[in-house]
């Protein structure tokens, strides 16, 4: 369920100061893989600048601090690029680092691959996320608390993330850690707890909308420790955990761009706007990462970046009032849970890895009968290279939120 | 600097998972409860500030009383999962050696490290689960509880990432002006100060707008009191000691403000500092109660880092930072005498200890410039354990002397 690399970790004692640490300097980190993320940011700038700029009359007064939350994006994303070489040096000294099991009986799964890198990927994030108070040009009271309500809950977040990766606490307390780190979110939640009975259904039900109080705040709850451990079960293959995440933020912020653009209430579009001045700085740190994380992985996240950006995610659907678009999104974490159910239960038995079985003279990876998403689709195409199968994922990720699209855009008149 | 005690830590290799079964680390020693008990007698003096001395409205008292309830749980809390995440860290290799202990047998004691983790967390939980019970809560308040708490919930993760992978200290020093920024957005407050009456002639006004001067002044004050708090540390039980007679002297403070005043918006504000302040103090009890002489565990950076940017959250949120300063009096002077080695005029080296002779038991002043050795210079040598209960009688005689100051200036000074 965890970070699986680091089955190997603790076996393996640092060297002792007499023999080897003057004589052992840990190499350099490969360099980061510039050439995949100027592709995807290119491919993805061109429906962001044209839902932008074009094709809705997006307010200039909205334009500009999204725009300007962007460029600090921007300065994000290259600070975490620079840092994580640096960070990995440290993490090592540490102790903090895992072997690849995926590269198990080649000589890539000897080397120590430094771990919990997300540490950078959240220092950076909040301080984006902090500095960028400053620019915001359209706030209020309201937006300040539930601002600064996200940040705390993210900050902690991320902090018990950490404390995880490095004390590594029971798998019980894990699941645990989300639910604390959304209270200043729920606290600070000071929207509507209604939802609006779906067209064909208000027959049944009798009225439009349906006020539920505390039961919403209860979901809204559910639904952060949902999504901070689902994205670290969902994990295992080079890229995946960080492509994931990139994939969903990118249709996250395309949707907010939607919605502000085709919407006339300002209330609304305010919501999605704080959507986007937090998704973006994830997209971008996240993006850096990806650039190490990707095939071949010179660093693994750690549960200290699953759980940022599964919190983050949450805190930006509950408080951008649209979490059921996201949980969408989400169709293949969903999927991936509900696989999983049988094991983590505890109805069958469940192994400390559940990840597909390596060969090391073929180089490819076969599905076992474990319940993840990740060995059910590999059982139906057959065995792949660890790259291709992660890049099979993420298209059926995407796949996910173009379905979800498509759904909103079919539905929109008839459903509500 | 830092935690002394870490200079050990890093050649111990941690064990093998063959040797790991056979040799389980022993449980810490329990808690010194008696200790906690008796400085629970002094908080009697909060009480009768708070119900027969001032006549303090029954909203208040009652968000102030859920808020002391929901502290004795969590010290309650604390003290039970100290020993528990002991384990946990101490396998981890974040352990060290009683510096002041060296040539004992005691000095071979591996010490947990960074227990400060505990309180953080513990800290916040509190925190944020107060706001539930907040009756006389408003929208600005808000805004300044949960910038608050982001603040002190970023300076807990930087300290404890400093714990784990041993920042350079120039970026220690860096650390704490970025966890102030949510502070200093979200401070919605007057940035004017009030001229002292006797220097109005020369200036001019009475009161003086400073704007984004005040502001500098914020963040400077919280990169000062994190990071003084960590300078003026090395024996046992003297960091979190400090702290618990720090925290003590501001809620008597805010009481006797709450109590005096006329004005909402000032009792809101030293309100607002006690809610913060009651958590720490309690807290940081239940960390005393394993860290006093001799110590079973140690707090780390986490810990000073955290109780620092917290005193410095509630000095500027509760717009008392003035007051606060003197109560952070041995502090300034610590790092007043400090700053010859720290700006590098003077060579300073890794640890500035006193010297511990292991026949006598005793530490002597070194020529190194920190209020410890400077104590000791001046009333030779001393044993750790009273040296330390020196050091915090002078902490508290530094607070009595700014309530008096605070007394007799009141109706000269504003």
């Amino acid at each position: 369920m965890a970070a699986r690399k680091r089955g190997s970790t603790k076996a393996s004692p640092p060297p002792s100061p007499e023999t080897t640490t003057t004589h052992q300097i840990e190499p350099p980190i490969a360099p980061p893989k510039k050439a995949l993320i100027f592709k995807f940011s290119l491919f993805f700038s061109i429906p962001y600048f044209y839902l932008l700029y074009q094709h809705y009359m997006i307010d200039q007064d909205l334009r500009r601090p999204i725009l300007i939350n962007a460029a600090l994006c921007v300065a994000g994303f290259f600070l975490t690029q620079r840092m994580i070489p640096v960070a990995s040096r440290y993490v090592s000294k540490r102790g903090l680092f895992g072997f690849d099991i995926n590269k198990k009986g080649t000589p890539q799964g000897d080397v120590k691959v430094p771990e919990s890198l997300g540490i950078v990927v959240g220092i950076v994030f909040l301080v984006l996320a902090i500095l960028f108070q400053y620019f915001n040009f359209t706030a209020d009271s309201n937006w300040l608390v539930e601002y600064n309500a996200a940040l705390a809950s993210i900050c902690f977040m991320i902090l018990l993330g950490f404390v995880d990766d490095v004390l590594d606490v029971p798998w019980r307390v894990k699941l645990l850690l989300p639910s604390i780190a959304a209270l200043p979110l729920l606290m600070a939640y000071a929207g509507h707890t209604t939802i609006i009975i779906p067209k064909p259904l208000v027959s049944y039900v009798g009225q439009e909308v349906l006020d539920l109080g505390w039961v919403y705040k209860l979901y809204m709850w559910l639904l952060a420790i949902f999504c901070t451990n689902s994205i670290n079960i969902h994990a295992g293959v080079n890229g995946l955990e960080v492509g994931q995440t990139v994939v969903i933020s990118s249709a996250i912020v395309i949707h907010n761009l939607m919605q502000i653009g085709a919407s006339s209430d300002p209330e609304y579009k305010q919501a999605h706007a704080f959507s986007i001045y937090l998704v973006q700085p994830l997209l971008a740190t996240s993006l850096a990462l990806l650039s190490y994380n990707w095939y071949p992985s010179s660093v693994f996240v750690g549960d200290t970046y699953t759980y940022f950006a599964g919190m983050t995610m949450a805190v930006v659907g509950i408080l951008g009032h649209y979490s059921e678009t996201l949980l969408i999104f989400f169709l293949p974490q969903v999927l991936n849970f509900l696989l999983s159910l049988p094991q983590l239960s505890g109805y069958f038995k469940c192994p400390r890895h559940r990840l597909p079985r390596f060969n090391p003279e073929t180089g490819l990876l076969t599905g076992t009968r474990d319940g993840t998403l990740i060995n059910f689709y590999l059982r139906i195409v057959g065995p792949k290279s660890e790259k291709s199968l992660c890049i099979h994922l993420l298209f059926l990720q995407a796949l996910g939120c173009c379905f979800c699209f498509m759904l909103r855009y079919f539905l929109a008149g008839w459903y509500k």
